[in-house]
């Protein structure tokens, strides 16, 4: 099981950890990326820093150590977000998180441990909600494909992008470092279902919704979300899991919640959703 | 000789809600037969819901007629608490309301002669006011042999008709809901010296600070009251910038307290109301009350109190 935790600093990270930062400013980017790439050269991986320009990457890495001996290796490489991302045809996910695999590969294969992305997703969460819903299942369908590479991604986004656009985003993410915000709960995309994990309430209630109705849209049929992990959730949480039965059933998707906790039952059942949903594994 | 009108005025359009008090076979048998062959006879289902011994009286005179009821069955097994005994009736009438213009209900609580299920009569006076439009009759039988006193009193302060001999009347014990769920919560003492009390601006500090004093003994009824006091907390951050959490126990029961200053409550009985159909309309003070042991209500238009009380 990955444990959801918030991060205070973006170091003691290993393969298939996967976390969101926000940032205020390029000093406070720069703050972030500085020591996650670091650790990731003493470990020897393979290192990616995606942002915005190469211009403004490699000035925020000014200080990383080697940062000249790794680029003319290659073991570093700053790449822009319009190198990976073809604005014409969208994010397409399941093509990036493939790119990703054999970019793994072509690391392991260079003797590298791994490989350590870091990706400024700013540009691509700024955009529609359209570009924004495919940016949610794009983040599920990584949290899901990290957990089987030697592959570890720090998520970057802008502070400023404010915290609707930015709590649906943290959601999807086990790690998670959000301003001064608590970390509370996630959407995890590993395993056999979808889980929610840690707390749901009142104050996520908006941001689960629109990860789990966007992530899980997109399959007609049932979709079983895992509530095992969860340990708390409230009437609004409940609520707004009932929402998510309603609107996931008008594009023919069956959201089915199973091995709730008593007293996450004790929420559901409000709402006549605890009734004849739950499995035994 | 007046003929009896087992229903009176009552025209199937709305509650009407009875309580009939007995003491012998023929009493009930008086009051109940006329009742059903006439609901029978009106083409209404009929429902008929008692102990053991009403059933066996009113199954040898019915005789075949027995059949014909929607619903002949044993109340003894009903009892799940009180918030849990109503969901599912609750669930069960919205089900009949969806299916049948009017209908009449035979119910005898026999769960009100034990300790616990004496909170039973809150429910019944709420119902008054959460039922109102629900269209059926029901009949709420209570036997003096087996009620102490002190139920038979809140059953006639809590049913708005009683029976005349020939029809139903008004009852001129019956009170408003609010003012009867007063009445019966526990007395609002000062809270004791040894209490804790925080102020709260988000509902997860308080969740912590909760959890973290739920030790030696009450580790068991951690999530209850965390949850429980968790609702109470969104609901007076909703009107108000903070709220106060106060926390003591007193020997084997512990009690929550949570006070706004906001314009207070606009329903008292709230934590008595079952959930509505569909997803809006509010849970928070139903959840809360049905996890909680007891509750007692400070309400003004200056702030309100909430107390919950948990047994070990």
């Amino acid at each position: 099981m990955t444990a959801l935790r918030q991060l205070a600093s973006p170091t003691g990270l290993r393969s298939g950890d996967h976390v969101f930062w926000t940032f205020d400013d390029p000093a406070d980017f720069s703050a972030a990326v500085l020591p996650y790439l670091d650790e990731g050269r003493r470990l020897s991986e393979q290192l990616l820093l995606i942002g915005t320009s190469r211009v403004a990457l490699l000035e925020a890495l000014a200080s990383l150590p080697e940062r000249d001996e790794m680029l003319a290796s290659g073991q570093l490489e700053v790449r822009s977000v319009t190198e990976t991302v073809d604005p014409a045809r969208g994010l397409e996910p399941v093509e990036r998180v493939e790119s990703f695999r054999s970019e793994v590969a072509a690391a392991l294969e260079r003797g590298h441990t791994g490989l350590r992305v870091a990706s400024d997703a700013t540009a691509l969460a700024q955009r529609g909600s359209v570009e924004r819903r495919e940016l949610h299942v794009y983040e599920r369908l990584a949290d899901e494909t990290l957990a089987t590479l030697a592959l570890t991604a720090l998520c970057l986004f802008d502070s400023s992008l404010g915290d609707e656009v930015l709590a649906p985003l943290a959601v999807l993410h086990p790690d998670q470092h959000h301003g001064r915000r608590e970390t509370l709960g996630c959407l995890c995309g590993r395993g056999p279902w979808l889980s929610l994990r840690g707390e749901v309430d009142v104050s996520l209630a908006d941001a689960v919704l629109r990860a789990l109705v966007d992530v899980a849209r997109g399959a007609p049929g049932e979709v079983v979300l895992d509530l095992a992990d969860l340990e708390f959730l409230d009437v609004a949480g409940a609520r707004m899991l009932a929402s998510a039965v309603r609107l996931l059933g008008e594009v023919g998707v069956e959201l089915r919640m199973v091995r709730a906790q008593r007293i996450v039952g004790r929420c559901l059942e409000l709402f006549d959703l605890a009734d004849g949903q739950a499995v035994c594994t | 000789m007046t003929p009896v009108r087992p229903t009176g005025e009552w025209d199937g359009r709305a509650f009407a809600h009875e309580a009939f008090l007995f003491a012998t076979d023929q009493e009930v048998l008086d009051r109940v037969v006329p009742f059903a062959v006439e609901g029978l006879a009106r083409g209404e289902p009929v429902l008929v819901v008692a102990g053991k011994r009403v059933r066996k009286v009113l199954a040898a005179e019915l005789g075949r007629d027995v059949h014909r009821l929607a619903t002949f069955a044993a109340a003894e097994t009903w009892w799940r608490g009180g918030h849990g005994t109503l969901h599912a009736y609750d669930r069960d009438l919205r089900t009949l309301r969806a299916t049948t213009p009017t209908w009449r209900l035979v119910a005898e609580p026999v769960w009100l002669a034990r300790d616990e299920g004496r909170e039973w009569s809150r429910f019944e006076a709420v119902a008054n006011r959460c039922y109102a439009a629900m269209p059926y009759y029901s009949l709420c039988l209570h036997d003096r042999r087996r009620l102490p006193a002190s139920v038979l009193d809140a059953v006639v302060r809590t049913h708005p008709l009683t029976w005349s001999g020939q029809a139903p009347v008004q009852a001129a014990a019956y009170e408003e809901p609010q003012r009867f769920l007063r009445s019966v919560q526990p007395a609002w003492e000062p809270r004791p010296g040894h209490s804790a009390v925080w102020t709260v601006t988000a509902p997860r500090d308080a969740r912590r600070a909760l959890a973290a004093v739920m030790i030696n003994g009450w580790r068991a009824r951690a999530e209850d009251v965390v949850l429980a006091t968790h609702e109470l907390l969104t609901n007076a951050l909703r009107v108000a910038a903070f709220a106060e959490l106060a926390f003591w126990t007193d020997h084997e029961t512990l009690v929550v307290e949570v006070s706004d200053t906001g314009p207070g409550l606009p329903d008292e009985t709230r934590g008595y109301v079952p959930p509505a159909d569909g997803p809006q309309g509010s849970r928070g003070m139903w959840l809360a009350w049905s996890l909680a042991d007891d509750a007692a209500v400070a309400s003004s238009p200056t702030g309100t109190a909430i107390r919950l009380f948990f047994r070990r």
